[in-house]
């Protein structure tokens, strides 16, 4: 089915590698099959609307020997719950199809614990913290190991983009959002910028660097290593510098504001009942916006903190890091 | 029919265009078909520049790494191209353009419901087209028409996205107005005995029109003007850095901006089916099925926008009933193109320049209509979303298909508006140059967008200059049949042979009446008909056109 693509578009046109691009992470299969699908659809659909038009306007056009119109009816309503019908049940099937493979490209494998890595975007380069500390202007990640990327954005929206991997997120300033894939094969992908953000927007390039084993991503993550302040250093650093820890423990011990503690992913009750899952974006609004939702049991007493992204992620990972066990 | 009494009363006579000779009796007029004059004269210049920002855009192009112009000029094109075409262009083409001038006549009325307003909303339109130039003077914008923050309000930008966003607001209001006029003037002033179902199709089309102009348009107002006071006093709407939320600009924009799709595609759609009718000699296919499309399509259309936010961050279970709301649009448009197709069976169909360029309508609408399922279903969206499959798709929608039905019903009303006939073996090489020139120039973005090419970028890698070239060649022949049409249109003017007052056999009531019209339209105020029965009308000659059945060698 997906060959077919492959052999028209050649006929069609002789430049390019080929219809689709390479398939590099585990949902791009399941994507091409969807775009194949449409294809052949739309093929029959649009040769239904230029055959009819063609072969009508060969035999109802006027010429002498066709005076005027034969009479035929001006309307069907049998042929309209025809016609209606079998789009309306293909909208069904195409929306089936789609919906269950969109359903995998954006949640990750149950049971997997996906490498974080947080990427940043800025005119006009992207910067990726890797697990573990290793700040990059390239990402890296290993063939068969899910990977969940978590963007931030440091001036405009910027949209990072791997056709390869048939996957697309916009970076949004003044929140965090999610892109999950595994990469299946090892090599080296371009890292493209999808959302408009001036000047040099499609010089806004990286490459995506799939390891083929863990040692190698190691050998490479090991590299210059302790020269750079991770993200994790941020977060401690700045979390004595701002004096966050006169209010809130490491340890779990009750302050004037809640521990830290594990609380990492944690859903907990707020003041008016509601239950908030604590992530990224919760740990922003918390430092930008603090009486916006109040753990139950303490006040709303704490004042906004201006953090800079960079601070944030770091504030982020040190809490991810006080996570109890594993 | 009452075609004789109208065209034989006026033979030579005074019409609208020999009502008053002095700028005055144009600019402050309040005839509705000086309006649409005005309009048109105003939309064909917006497509003239918009192209001319194409033309450099796609030169700019042939090479990978740019180089006709700098990454900042070429950002400056796209923009202003996008922004002049949509805005100025394809939005108010059809509906204020030939709108104005055959809503009134169609209906049998002297003018709209509301002449004083039909004027103001031209002059709105011709401010918004002066801050549009005036952006431009003042060194354009280079945040995509979209204007999305908070590229868009960043305080380094200067006065040309202040000015932007007000000439939006003017040309909204237009939009706004002409919506308001056209649907009190098909409630109220159609002629006696004209049922709503006698209407022409191009009327519900418009008047489907209508209902998004007013209701989504005032959105748009809000949204620009929201963005116009965050840029100067910083209130904390759109941007983060003063607390408010980008994302929200897209939920507001795209509330506007996708149902404006269907303030482009439904009147193009009108006009196609005014077209397939007459030059088939039959009567239209499904009458009640394509007038309910048009109001289906208008309401389903509210219901989409967040399409255009499938990577932005939004909820994944929004996703999910976005593409399954965006999918329904294939119902209607899927009835009206089986309608038009039926309605050509058994017919006697007559090639001429409207007929051919609403015949490659249908397989351009075909493919914008089908590659529009890729962009709604989610997991084919998500890898072409932002890339040229995009760009390709929309253009295949609002250039292949609107702007090729504002062509086909501007040579089909074009007798009727100016009192000439044009040359139609230059009408039909326009045509056939439009259609190939298209789709060569659109037909390589599907390709290069599924292999991930990007939109809005000033350079591009080498994969894609064999793609990108074809586009250019493609674009160099859409102009040259641009250029056809008009030489077409002025050598009418200069020499075209008078017009009769239904050269088409046309059963509309716009026909009954002489070409040009009189000052006020009919000389014997018509009676509804059924806009597309034939059998009364019979052709006598091309001078003479078609004459109702017992009233031949009347002139």
């Amino acid at each position: 089915m997906i060959r077919l693509p492959d052999l028209l578009a050649g006929s069609l046109i002789a430049a390019g590698p080929g219809y689709m691009p390479e398939r590099a992470s585990s949902v791009a299969e399941g994507v091409d099959h969807v775009f194949g699908f449409l294809f052949w659809l739309s093929a029959f659909f649009l040769a239904i609307i230029v055959g009819f038009t063609i072969v009508f306007v060969i035999r109802y056009r006027a010429r002498p020997s066709r005076p005027g119109p034969e009479p035929s009816p001006d309307h069907s309503t049998r042929l309209e719950i025809f016609w209606s019908a079998i789009p309306l049940a293909l909208v069904f099937v195409i929306f089936a199809l789609s919906t269950k493979v969109y359903f995998a490209m954006v949640e990750s494998e149950p049971g997997a614990t996906p490498q974080r890595v947080q990427v940043t975007g800025r005119k006009w380069s992207w910067w990726f913290d890797h697990q573990g500390g290793k700040g990059s202007k390239e990402l890296h990640v290993v063939a068969g190991k899910p990977v969940e990327l978590v963007l931030a954005s440091t001036d405009v929206i910027h949209s990072l983009y791997v056709p390869e991997f048939r996957l697309k997120q916009d970076a949004v300033p003044g929140r965090f959002t999610k892109m999950v894939f595994t990469p299946t094969v090892a090599g080296t992908y371009p890292v493209l910028c999808t959302e408009y953000c001036g000047t040099n927007h499609s010089t806004m390039t990286s490459v995506v660097v799939v390891h083929p084993d863990q040692g190698s991503f190691d050998a490479w993550a090991a590299e210059g290593k302790g020269t750079e302040e991770t993200l994790l250093q941020v977060g401690v650093r700045v979390f004595e510098e701002k004096g966050c820890s006169a209010c809130h423990s490491v340890d779990g011990s009750e302050g004037v504001g809640p521990s830290l503690k594990g609380i990492w992913g944690r859903e907990e009750q707020m003041v008016g009942g509601a239950a908030v899952r604590v992530d990224e974006n919760y740990i922003r609004e918390s430092i930008v916006k603090p009486g916006a939702k109040i753990r139950a049991g303490f006040e709303d007493m704490m004042p906004p903190v201006p953090l800079d992204d960079r601070e944030i992620q770091g504030i982020v990972a040190y809490v991810q890091s006080l996570k109890e066990g594993p | 029919m009452s075609t004789a009494p109208n065209a034989a009363a006026n033979p030579g006579g005074g019409n609208y265009l020999t009502h008053g000779s002095t700028l005055r009796s144009w600019l402050l007029t309040v005839d509705h078909k000086r309006i649409g004059i005005m309009y048109l004269a105003l939309i064909v210049f917006s497509l003239f520049l918009g192209g001319v920002f194409a033309m450099v855009v796609r030169f700019h192009l042939w090479n990978p790494s740019g180089g006709l112009v700098s990454n900042d000029a070429y950002n400056k094109m796209f923009t202003l191209h996008g922004a002049v075409m949509i805005f100025l262009f394809v939005i108010p083409g059809i509906p204020s353009a030939l709108g104005n001038f055959v809503v009134p006549l169609m209906v049998g009325a002297k003018d709209v419901a509301f002449p004083r307003v039909n004027l103001l909303s031209f002059w709105l339109f011709v401010g918004g087209a002066v801050l549009f130039v005036a952006t431009l003077v003042v060194g354009g914008i280079d945040t995509g028409w979209t204007l999305y923050p908070p590229y868009s309000l960043e305080s380094s930008r200067g006065l040309g996205i202040l000015l932007a966003l007000t000439g939006v607001f003017l040309a909204g209001f237009s939009s706004i107005l002409t919506g308001v006029n056209f649907i009190a003037t098909i409630h109220k002033m159609r002629a006696p005995g004209q049922g709503w179902f006698d209407l022409p199709l191009f009327l519900w089309a418009l008047y489907a029109t209508g209902i998004i102009q007013i209701f989504a348009t005032p959105v748009l107002g809000i949204t620009v003007a929201l963005g116009f006071l965050e840029r100067i006093f910083h209130l904390g709407i759109f941007m983060p850095e003063y607390g408010g939320d980008p994302v929200l600009f897209q939920h507001f924009f795209w509330f506007y901006s996708h149902p404006a799709v269907y303030i482009m595609i439904l009147p193009a759609m009108g006009i196609v089916s005014e077209v397939v009718a007459v030059f088939s000699r039959k009567p239209i296919f499904g009458y009640k099925f394509i007038a309910m499309s048009s109001i289906a399509i208008a309401l389903i259309g509210f219901l989409v926008w967040g399409h255009h936010m499938f990577v932005s961050g939004q909820s994944k279970w929004a996703n999910v009933i976005f593409s399954f709301l965006t999918l329904l649009v294939a119902i209607p448009s899927a009835i009206k193109t089986f309608n038009w197709l039926a309605t050509m069976y058994k017919g006697h169909i007559v090639l001429k320049t409207p007929m051919l360029y609403v015949l490659s309508f249908f397989a351009i609408f075909g493919v914008g209509g089908l590659t529009g399922l890729f962009l709604g279903a989610l997991a084919t969206d998500i890898p072409l979303h932002d890339t040229y499959f995009v760009v390709a798709h929309f253009h295949f929608v609002m250039v292949g298909a609107v702007m090729i039905a504002f062509l086909a019903g501007l040579f089909y009303w074009w007798p009727k508006m100016t009192g000439r006939m044009y040359d139609e073996r230059l009408g039909v090489a326009s045509a056939i140059l439009v259609f190939l020139g298209f789709n060569v120039t659109f037909i390589p973005q599907f390709m290069a967008g599924t292999l991930g090419m990007p939109r809005r970028y000033a350079t591009y890698a080498e994969q894609f200059q064999g793609m990108n070239r074809v586009s250019t060649v493609g674009a160099v022949m859409l102009a040259a049949g641009l250029v056809v049409a008009l030489w077409a249109f002025v050598k009418s003017i200069r020499s075209g042979a008078p017009a009769p007052a239904n050269p088409w056999g046309g059963a509309t009531l716009e026909w009954a009446t002489s070409s040009p019209p009189p000052h006020d339209n009919f000389a014997v105020a018509p009676r509804g008909s059924p806009p597309y029965d034939y059998t009364g009308l019979r052709r006598e000659s091309d001078e003479a056109g078609w004459v109702p059945v017992g009233e031949e060698g009347a002139r």
